[in-house]
């Protein structure tokens, strides 16, 4: 067990209940929108993030379909407009430990403030600690593109923008100590349990990616040019790591790149039957980019059905193929080393006859689909909340509302309930809102 | 036009931002040339100055200095204008007395290979700021007070979720709806994925929860005629048809049945035929009583059916106006289903070419054992899908939820009749999400899937008394199959309602697809560019029904943050007219894209154009047309841009 892990499990317990109208669980822009929803009609409102800084998965992407508008520049002004509205208090690098149902309208919360082993209230963000830091690990926010250091801050967008330390992985050198301007570094920071008293609560605890390890036939791991959608994002972002997309093996540019859909979607074999939602479009939007940015480049997309749904989506579909994207129908069954680093894929070419065929590729990024992120049902101590067979939280029996769950009073949004984009995600944030809103406005009429 | 340019006391802020910006901009130097520019004061630099410390030598710089005006070099104003902004007022100074220059992602991210340069950019933005403040004037948000009450526009599903979210929150609602019932296209359909239960189901259930609320008026067989005023305050104009029924009659079978007009029946697509007396079309539709359609009367109207109903009956009922003063509008007219031409795959050419609604109409009727359709049995069939969707022309768009009710209808066909053959001639299959458990259960359940090439889509011919479906499978080698069926379903998609009249009186803006457009496809998908109007479910564009739920819902947060604050404070970079200047050449009312210019007398200076500042988006097109420079942007005068253009071209 990690030294993190073990100083959670001793909190400090702070003293006194502070209240809100509304708890937020989830900083991503499920919960960020649900939060501004609320705080514009009035409610104070407890956003609680259990990553070092709120925005979630989005901000992290590079451009964000069917409109290619740059992801951190229409999400960043969100996260600034959560931490600045009055009515608004987020708290990062925080979890939700329990929720207790009082009675309706009446939650009692406890919150786990985690150490930062950095006084948030001084610290500037300069990032003269990190730079004086020896220790470099993989960095979680470009899923280990590239390294971070043990203290550091963990994104140039981040809100809040501090610094950390990341314990489990510190030398103690104290250079980061040393370097610090305004002595914001604190090795005896503790974890705190704080309390408060809510009205209602919002679910918004998102997604995680596939853990595509799963699927061995695609050798994510063991080949170093098969990467994941979620790594191309990052390679393709405005934050990326280098200023170029580059293949991990030699750093050469890929000239044949493929995309493969469904990897870890519609698959009983790995346990998930369900539709992504979502790569058939992130797929096609990445090699929209990829023909910006490597204008030589043949991009190749193998797939089931192209579920371009959404308002916009088939036209966006359509402008890929006319761009010269290559779209084969055929599942890919099996990914093997080629020479040089490249990849070779079998797949069956349903559109030709159905053969089993066989393509190479300098790059392969795999379309990863996403789970729920597991965990929120425990956190409700004496209700229960209803969960389905694949662990996103279940609508009651009437249907006639997305927004609620089977715990008067708790409302849920986004990924927590299924699959789903963006666009979908910022509608139901304001559905979670309006019902938490009127839930409120009632219960507090009686 | 500004404050008092001579009184004017500056202090300008350069941000190193940790060394973002001063790595590459020399600070030292922008600060000893900015020292001198006209009306500075003060002028420094400093690491963070949107930390705690930065933020507080500003507050005392303004009052040990007694600054009016402040600038900062730094970030983009998106990250931190607010931040200082806020941190002026806190000193006395007037948040509109700032400026918030931008040196990093203009300056130092941009043209990190020339530091000479980049500190040259970085000077002349200061200069352009110092140039605004000097000509600045202090300004007043403009304060609104809203009317705590919202108009809903449609009484299908979406409609319904709306207004009853907002009489949950004490808002006011006015629902109209057009139909002389509530419940839109959701009511008339059968058994719906996910929940299994028949769609008029759910809409009963939604219409009690709204009848539970006082604060609520329903108003049927109801069209918008007038929409007047601004966000927080319109006032509204309805016309509410006569009804003609005043209450239930017990003998309104034998009033039916003295009838002998008929016309197609609109709850079942058109497969009944119904009398021009309409009965409550589903157990719990609202109202809850039935209504004279007097267009379908024809031109004789003998009302010789209604004697066994003539108390229930007040043939003298007119016409009525109602005038509503409402904060909001949520348009939620919802969709047509897409009509397919005259011989669109056989359809109105052969009789067995239905559409998915007629079909849903018939298998919600139809009990276990036999599919029957105009009496005779149906053995197998086929769905042809993306009838009238993903179009190369016209209707290029995806209407997102056929393929799932399709597969579903195959299922529930599966269940109800298990010896019919089904073939789906599809091109994708886009059951999304947790709808894949569907698609999943429907090929393991023996219907068979045909993928038919875009380029290419299936024929539909009658033979031997029936009808032939021949068509390319992708999945078998692209062999041309040929399918006698008893029974074609088109799977057509949704499409704009034809809103024509409304739109005249709205003006929502329109998109490519004939939607209604929202401002921002993802981060503001029920808002419009007008303020005030919203617009939720299918109208916006296609969805099934939990979505279109979703939508409303969402539709009534918006909609409860203008209402719910009572006062809504608005920027004030807004149009205004010098009437001495304005000769009333009117191109500015025809330029403003919205609506926000008309004509008002003015005091001893006749008819002039005037600016509504609660409408007035401050876009400046009216400043550009104007012959007599007699409309400016409050915050961003003539004056100000002129004086910044020669401040940024200034040489360094």
């Amino acid at each position: 067990m990690g030294i993190l892990s073990q100083m959670l499990e001793h909190p400090i317990e702070q003293e006194g209940i502070e209240e809100f109208d509304v708890l937020v669980i989830g900083g991503g822009i499920a919960g960020m929108e649900a939060s501004l929803d609320l705080a514009e009609m009035g409610f104070k409102v407890l956003l609680v993030e259990r990553d070092p800084s709120i925005g979630g998965k989005m901000f992290l992407l590079s451009k964000v379909f069917p409109t290619l508008d740059c992801a951190s520049c229409i999400s960043t002004p969100k996260m600034a407009a959560v931490a600045h509205h009055p009515n608004i208090k987020a708290m990062t690098y925080s979890e939700v430990k329990s929720v207790e149902k009082k009675g309706e309208g009446e939650f009692l919360v406890e919150v786990l403030k985690k150490p930062r082993f950095v006084m948030e209230d001084l610290c500037t963000g300069c990032a003269l600690c990190e730079n004086a830091c020896p220790v470099i690990v993989p960095k979680e926010y470009d899923f280990s593109l590239r390294g971070r250091k043990a203290a550091y801050i963990p994104f140039d967008t981040a809100v809040p923008k501090v610094a950390m330390i990341d314990i489990d992985h510190c030398i103690f050198c104290g250079q980061c100590e040393l370097a610090c301007p305004v002595g914001a570094i604190n090795f005896l920071q503790k974890s705190i349990l704080q309390k408060f008293k809510v009205g209602a609560v919002i679910i918004a605890t998102g997604y995680q990616l596939f853990p595509i390890t799963k699927k061995k036939e695609y050798m994510y791991g063991k080949l170093a040019n098969v990467i994941t959608a979620m790594q191309m994002d990052r390679l393709l972002s405005p934050t990326r790591p280098y200023n170029a997309v580059l293949r991990p093996s030699d750093g050469r540019e890929p000239m044949n790149i493929a995309f493969v859909l469904c990897s870890g979607s519609r698959d009983r074999t790995v346990g998930n039957p369900l539709c992504s939602q979502i790569c058939c479009m992130y797929s096609i939007k990445q090699a929209q980019l990829l023909m910006g940015a490597l204008p030589l480049a043949d991009i190749t997309i193998y797939y089931m059905d192209i579920r371009a749904f959404g308002k916009g989506f088939e036209e966006f579909y359509q402008q890929a193929k006319d761009m010269g994207v290559m779209f084969i129908k055929g599942r890919v069954a099996k990914i093997e080393p080629g020479e040089d680093g490249n990849i070779v894929v079998y797949y069956e070419d349903i559109e030709n006859g159905g053969r089993l065929s066989r393509a190479e590729h300098d790059l392969v990024v795999l379309s990863v689909g996403i789970l729920p992120n597991p965990g929120v049902a425990k956190v409700f101590k004496n209700t229960r909340l209803e969960i389905d067979e694949y662990g996103y939280i279940k609508l009651p029996g009437n249907y006639t509302s997305t927004a609620e769950t089977s715990i008067p009073g708790v409302f849920a949004a986004g990924c927590a309930i299924g699959p789903k984009d963006i666009p979908d995600t910022v509608v139901e944030a304001a559905a979670a809102a309006s019902q938490a809103a009127a839930y409120l406005s009632e219960v507090r009429k009686k | 036009m500004s404050g008092n340019e001579k009184d004017i006391r500056i202090g300008v802020y350069v941000c190193w931002c940790g060394g973002n910006i001063s790595d590459v901009v020399d600070v030292e130097k922008v600060v000893s040339v900015i020292k001198n520019e006209e009306g500075v004061v003060v002028a420094r630099h400093f690491m963070f100055m949107c930390s705690e410390a930065g933020q507080k030598m500003i507050e005392n710089d303004i009052k040990m200095r007694n600054l009016n005006a402040v600038v900062v070099a730094s970030c983009s104003p998106k990250l931190h204008e607010l931040t200082f902004r806020n941190t002026v007022l806190r000193a006395g100074i007037n948040p509109y007395m700032y400026y918030h220059a931008n040196i990093r992602e203009q300056v130092s991210w941009a043209h990190s290979d020339s530091k000479e340069e980049a500190t040259k950019k970085a000077i002349r933005h200061i200069r352009m700021a110092t140039a605004y403040v000097r000509h600045a004037e202090p300004l007043e948000k403009i304060k609104v007070e809203a009317t705590p009450a919202v108009l809903v526009i449609g009484g299908g599903v979406t409609g319904l979720r709306a207004a009853i979210d907002l009489a949950r929150s004490g808002v006011n609602v006015y629902l109209v709806e057009k139909e002389p019932f509530l419940g839109g296209h959701v009511a008339r359909l059968g058994e719906t994925y996910p929940s299994g239960r028949p769609g008029w189901e759910l809409v009963s259930r939604l219409i009690d929860e709204l009848l539970k609320h006082d604060n609520v008026a329903i108003y049927t067989q109801a069209t918008v005629e007038k929409v007047e005023g601004y966000i927080g305050n319109f006032d509204v104009t309805i016309k509410v048809s006569p009804r003609y029924f005043v209450k239930n009659c017990e003998r309104i079978e034998e009033a039916i049945s003295r009838c002998e007009k008929r016309v197609p029946d609109e709850w079942s697509y058109g497969i009944k035929t119904r009398t021009p007396i309409l009965l409550p079309p589903y157990p719990g539709a609202y109202p809850r009583i039935p209504a004279l359609d007097m267009k379908a009367c024809g031109e004789d109207k003998c009302m010789g059916c209604l004697e066994p109903c003539k108390d229930a009956v007040d043939l003298t009922m007119q016409e009525q106006v109602i005038k509503l003063k409402v904060g909001a509008v949520i348009t939620a007219t919802g969709f047509n289903p897409y009509e397919p031409s005259e011989g669109e795959f056989g359809y109105a050419q052969y009789p067995y070419v239905i559409t998915l609604p007629q079909f849903n109409s018939i298998l919600k009727e139809s009990g276990n054992g036999k599919l029957v359709v105009n009496g005779r049995e149906v053995k197998s069939l086929a769905f042809i899908y993306c009838v009238g969707s993903r179009q190369r022309e016209g209707r290029t768009y995806c209407s997102r939820y056929c393929c799932n009710a399709t597969v579903y209808a195959a299922l529930l066909v599966a269940k109800k009749f298990p010896r019919v053959k089904q073939y789906h001639f599809y091109r994708d299959i886009r059951t999304y999400g947790k709808n894949e458990v569907m698609y999943e259960q429907a090929s393991r359940s023996g219907v068979i899937f045909v993928k038919y090439p875009e380029e290419e889509p299936p024929k539909v011919t009658a033979e031997n008394g029936g009808l032939l479906v021949r068509s390319k499978d992708l999945l078998t080698e692209a062999l041309t199959i040929d399918v006698p069926v008893d029974l074609v379903v088109l799977v057509t998609g949704m499409v704009p309602r034809n809103n024509k009249d409304l739109n005249e009186i709205l003006k929502l803006p329109i998109g490519n697809d004939g939607f209604y457009q929202e401002v921002h496809p993802k981060l503001r998908p029920v808002e419009t560019t007008l303020s005030g109007f919203l617009i939720a479910g299918t109208a916006q564009g296609p969805k099934d029904t939990l979505e279109s739920l979703s939508s409303g819902s969402a539709a009534a947060a918006k909609a409860g943050g203008i209402v719910l604050k009572r006062i809504i404070e608005l920027e004030p970079f807004r149009a205004f007219v010098d009437p001495g200047r304005c000769e009333l050449s009117k191109q500015c009312i025809a330029e403003c894209p919205y609506m926000a210019i008309s004509v008002k007398n003015y005091e001893g200076k006749g008819e002039k154009a005037w600016v509504n500042p609660a409408i007035c988006k401050g876009c400046g097109a009216c400043v550009a047309v104007c012959p007599n420079n007699a409309i400016q942007i409050k915050g961003l005068t003539n004056e100000q841009v002129v004086d910044m253009i020669k401040s940024a071209a200034r040489e360094v």
